[in-house]
């Protein structure tokens, strides 16, 4: 089985919605702000239903914020 | 004793930086500025029980040496961290990667207990034969050792798995 890695675009997507803080979008999926700066580094893969969380508040697919790729 | 200055100033640094974290705008929850006291305090009072438990063994000779531990006594000021660090702000303190940290954090503490219990049993039977025997006063020395290393690895485990400390974010 090959090395696989979790990207996503959060930051992106944060800016192309208003500029919206790290805070902001931690307190709108209810986790804490050093969770979205694990998950944006790439540090932290999180669960599925905190990754439908942080799509909805974007309001965009999963599949829009996070990939998965074989490495 | 250049080492015990060094262990000084090297409290006072750490002590002052994880009190001062935040404002340096590093993100550092109240878990992690307990742990890191923890694993100072607990750091500190072993080594210097250590030290001074060899020194008065070397002086004064058995069992005056056991008074040597009473720098243990540093080890239990870790247990002030709750009272010493204020809550996190923000609505949510604690989420899905805390709580996945901290049960980690458990398992790797119970595993270094389990292991330290064992060692420290089965040593004995090894070193002196099945028809060895200890003095009962080491049982609360290993329950003492148990419970330092239990509070050790799971702090020094739960800083490694936040990295130490987590650099602030762009926002």
């Amino acid at each position: 089985m090959g090395k696989t890695e979790l990207t996503n675009q959060i930051r992106r997507l944060r800016f192309e919605n208003g500029e919206m803080t790290q805070q902001q979008l931690a307190d709108k999926v209810a986790v804490t702000r050093q969770t979205i700066i694990a998950i944006e580094s790439g540090k932290y893969a999180p669960s599925l239903p905190l990754a439908f969380r942080i799509a909805r508040a974007f309001d965009v697919p999963i599949e829009q914020v996070f990939q998965y790729e074989d490495k | 004793m250049y080492g015990m200055e060094y262990i000084k100033y090297g409290i006072a640094y750490i002590t002052t930086y994880i009190c001062f974290s935040n404002i340096r705008g590093e993100v550092m929850n109240r878990v992690q500025k307990t742990a890191g006291l923890l694993v100072v305090t607990i750091s500190v009072g072993v080594t210097f029980s250590i030290a001074a438990t060899s020194l008065l063994y070397v002086r004064l000779g058995m069992p005056r040496a056991w008074a040597g531990l009473a720098f243990l006594a540093v080890a239990g000021l870790g247990g002030l961290g709750p009272l010493v660090f204020k809550k996190d702000k923000g609505p949510v303190t604690c989420d899905e990667r805390d709580r996945i940290i901290n049960r980690r954090a458990a398992l790797a503490a119970f595993t270094a207990a389990y292991l330290f219990v064992g060692l420290a049993c089965m040593l004995p039977f090894f070193v002196l034969g099945p028809d060895g025997s200890i003095s009962v006063t080491w049982l609360p020395m290993i329950f003492m050792g148990a419970g330092l290393i239990t509070f050790f690895v799971h702090s020094a485990a739960i800083l490694v798995q936040y990295g130490w400390r987590d650099k602030d974010g762009e926002n």
